[in-house]
């Protein structure tokens, strides 16, 4: 080593004070600044992690997206090709084949009436997910009134997601023949006589007249209906349906929005918080190699180095949402109603996850002891909080006293309500919310390192 | 007055008590030894210095300010270099320089300067652009030494910065400690290897189980054993105790004895070889006597009656 004090140390000239007294004074920015550039260094050095942690949503959405398609114009499933083999060839199974071939089922199924065994030639050569056999004495038993009456699916074991759709359409529409035999039963006979050829026009108005009142009394029942599927048509589209055009408004469905934006806004919802437990370990990292006690070492505040660990994550958390949020949408041709909105909801989202695994980080410094915890409160958070499920089918306790507390939950409502809401989503409250929350839990991780510090452990 | 004053620090951690009312100063210009085994409480006195931790009573003084009423003011010209290399794999040594030098208030500018600088003082100008990851061990000791310096504090700790490194690197470190003291900078400097602190400190604590035993420059501290020689008699001494020999304590000190050697220093200003026969004199079978000179490392056995190379 040179000989000391010729070049490392000349004596301190008043110029070399008033500058280090002059960046000494830079301001809080100037720290941020210095620390995320440092940070941004190492990451680009050491992608690994960065690399691994935006792989994750990319993987998430590439997966989703090639087990639902994303392709067909008709949403994310594609049509489903399946067959219908009518051995029973009657007026109510004709009743049955055309209703499979209505304008809005044709948009996503596409029946082909075949006989048995051609049927089961293309199952087998995968071009249909399924066949549906209508066996012989279907129509007869069934308006029988005869126990044991059954329709028969053969699903293709080549494939998953379509012969399951079919399979759950199949069941609400025995559901449905199940209602209608239960409040027709005594109407049966005639109408079988009907379907036979064997009424008159006079019978088969009467039937029809009290079949209707029959419906007419039911409608209390049936109104509103214990299942629902709403879908509410935007302000402004209803302004541009004038009253006048004399025609029922038809919402056109968009299934990919439908499903998969909410599917997308609760994958978010659960996954950043993963991804910012992930992208926080940095500060394990720093407890670790002693860097962050040596940081404590010098004349600044603590909050500014979590902070900055904390602006890292954001970033890292936004380009994960972007690809979830954004990539997705483009795969699954969501057409996000808010942009703008959801941008900044999910910018907030990524501070409030960012501060939480700091203040987790600062609970548990072992980083091995951390990802236990971590990985419990993300789930927690996500499951409660309607990630992963509607909130409408959590426990009543847990729906009403504990979701409407959680972010996750300010988030995931948030931006399900802009998606599919009617406009006036208070989603500039939630955002605030979220904010205010990452501040406090800041300041409380700096205060936990703090008495870390002080009492001796090895934060 | 010194530039620091540490008076009565203690801190306790459950039952133990790990640093207990330890008092020195360190004057400018100066390199104070707090020298000890491991677990001494050493690392605990310089955390509590350097204000990573919070003292359970006593005082600490910098630059005639207490740390307490203004850490912000004492942290400003102190320098850190704490034992575990607390820099950043990934970065260079330049960018690790220039980050710490940020750190500690330096511009951007200051800070590109003074890194050259420290780079050049620690010989790894030609190493400034490779990760720190690719540096031998020695290397990384001397960046972790230089991120502490590049604000020129007034106040260095050390906290055993030769540790696992190679003879000649650390000869290498101590002498550049040694040039940092000519500029006036005091340096409280804390180590487990007695040569070190013989070489380089001008006064020595000598700190066990928290407390601070002795002090003084290496000269005090060896006139305790009383005088500048130790007598080494081998001999086989199982079963025998020095109490059993006439008038033997009124004459010599007994540093250490153990079943094969007795060390001990003569009382009073008597010539050597007098004391040789009267060592030869005693009555065991003497297999060898010699001379030595007092070290460190006899003047802790003296004090705690353990060897500090144990």
């Amino acid at each position: 080593m040179n000989p000391p004090g010729t070049p490392l140390t000349p004596s301190l000239s008043p110029s070399d004070e008033e500058k280090a007294s002059a960046g000494r004074e830079r301001g809080i920015f100037i720290l941020l600044r210095v620390l995320l550039a440092k940070d941004l260094r190492r990451a680009g050095r050491n992608p690994l992690p960065v690399i691994i942690n935006l792989l994750i949503p990319l993987c998430i959405t590439a997966l989703v997206g090639l087990a639902f398609g994303g392709k067909s114009d008709g949403g994310g499933l594609g049509r489903i090709r399946f067959a219908v083999v009518d051995e029973d060839k009657t007026v109510l199974t004709d009743f049955l084949r055309g209703a499979a071939n209505q304008r809005q089922g044709g948009k996503y199924f596409e029946p082909v009436f075949l006989e048995r065994d051609e049927a089961f030639r293309l199952l087998n050569d995968n071009q249909l997910s399924a066949v549906l056999i209508i066996p012989t004495n279907f129509s007869r038993n069934y308006l029988l009134g005869r126990a044991g009456v059954s329709l028969e699916l053969v699903k293709n074991p080549a494939q998953s997601i379509h012969p399951a759709v079919l399979e759950e359409l199949l069941g609400a529409v025995v559901t449905a023949l199940n209602a209608i035999a239960r409040n027709l039963q005594s109407e049966f006979p005639d109408w079988q006589q009907v379907f036979e050829g064997e009424g008159d026009y006079k019978q088969v108005a009467a039937l029809i007249e009290r079949a209707g009142d029959k419906l007419k009394r039911a409608g209390k029942f049936l109104n509103p209906p214990l299942v629902l599927y709403e879908k509410e048509v935007p302000a402004d589209a209803s302004k541009d349906q004038p009253a006048s055009a004399g025609k029922p408004s038809v919402q056109k469905a968009d299934p990919g929005s439908g499903i998969f934006g909410y599917l997308l806004t609760g994958m978010a919802g659960m996954f950043l918080l993963f991804l910012a437990s992930n992208a926080m370990t940095d500060l394990h990292r720093e407890i670790r190699q002693r860097t962050f006690a040596r940081y404590h070492t010098l004349h600044h505040q603590l909050s500014p180095f979590l902070a900055s660990k904390l602006l890292f994550t954001v970033a890292v958390l936004l380009i994960c949402s972007t690809i979830l949020l954004g990539g997705g949408g483009l795969v699954f041709r969501v057409a996000w109603r808010h942009p703008a909105a959801l941008a900044g909801l999910a910018l907030s989202y990524a501070f409030f996850a960012a501060a939480l695994m700091a203040m987790l980080v600062a609970l548990i410094p072992d980083e091995r002891k951390a990802g236990a915890l971590n990985t419990v409160v993300g789930m927690a958070l996500g499951l409660a909080g309607g990630c992963m499920f509607p909130p409408q089918g959590l426990p009543a306790f847990l729906r009403d006293h504990v979701t409407p507390l959680l972010p996750t939950f300010w988030f995931v409502d948030t931006a399900r309500n802009l998606q599919y809401g009617s406009g006036d989503v208070a989603w500039l409250s939630a955002l605030l919310k979220l904010l205010g929350l990452s501040l406090v839990l800041l300041a409380l991780s700096a205060l936990l390192f703090r008495r870390q510090f002080r009492a001796g452990g090895r934060p | 007055m010194g530039l620091l004053r540490v008076a009565g620090l203690f801190k306790a951690f459950a039952a133990i008590r790990a640093v207990d009312s330890v008092s020195f100063e360190v004057q400018p210009g100066e390199i104070y030894g707090l020298l000890g085994p491991n677990g001494a409480g050493k690392t605990t006195t310089i955390s509590m210095i350097s204000g990573l931790l919070e003292p359970d009573a006593g005082e600490v003084v910098v630059d005639g300010t207490p740390f307490g009423s203004d850490p912000q003011k004492a942290k400003r010209i102190m320098g850190v270099v704490p034992q575990e290399l607390a820099i950043y794999e990934e970065l260079t040594g330049r960018e690790n320089l220039e980050f710490w030098g940020r750190m500690a208030g330096l511009s951007s500018g200051d800070a590109k300067v003074r890194a050259s600088e420290v780079l050049a003082a620690l010989t790894l100008t030609d190493r400034a652009q490779d990760a720190v990851k690719t540096y031998s061990g020695g290397m990384k000791r001397r960046i972790n030494l230089g991120c502490a310096l590049l604000h020129r504090p007034k106040l260095l700790l050390l906290d055993e910065p030769t540790v696992g490194i190679d003879p000649q690197a650390r000869l290498n470190i101590l002498e550049f400690i040694r040039g940092l003291r000519a500029t006036g900078t005091a340096i409280l400097y804390t180590t487990h290897y007695l040569e070190e602190a013989e070489v380089l400190c001008q006064r020595i604590g000598i700190i066990d189980h928290g407390r601070l035993l002795a002090e003084g420059t290496l000269k005090e501290l060896q006139e305790r054993l009383g005088g500048d020689r130790l007598f080494v008699l081998e001999a086989d001494l199982k079963d025998i105790s020095p109490d059993s020999w006439a008038g033997f304590h009124q004459r010599f000190r007994v540093i250490q004895k153990t079943e094969r050697q007795l060390v001990v220093s003569a009382i009073g200003s008597r010539d050597p070889s007098d004391c040789l026969k009267e060592l030869l004199g005693l009555p065991v079978r003497v297999e060898n006597v010699t001379l030595k000179r007092p070290s460190l490392n006899d003047v802790f056995l003296q004090l705690t009656g353990r060897d500090l190379r144990e």
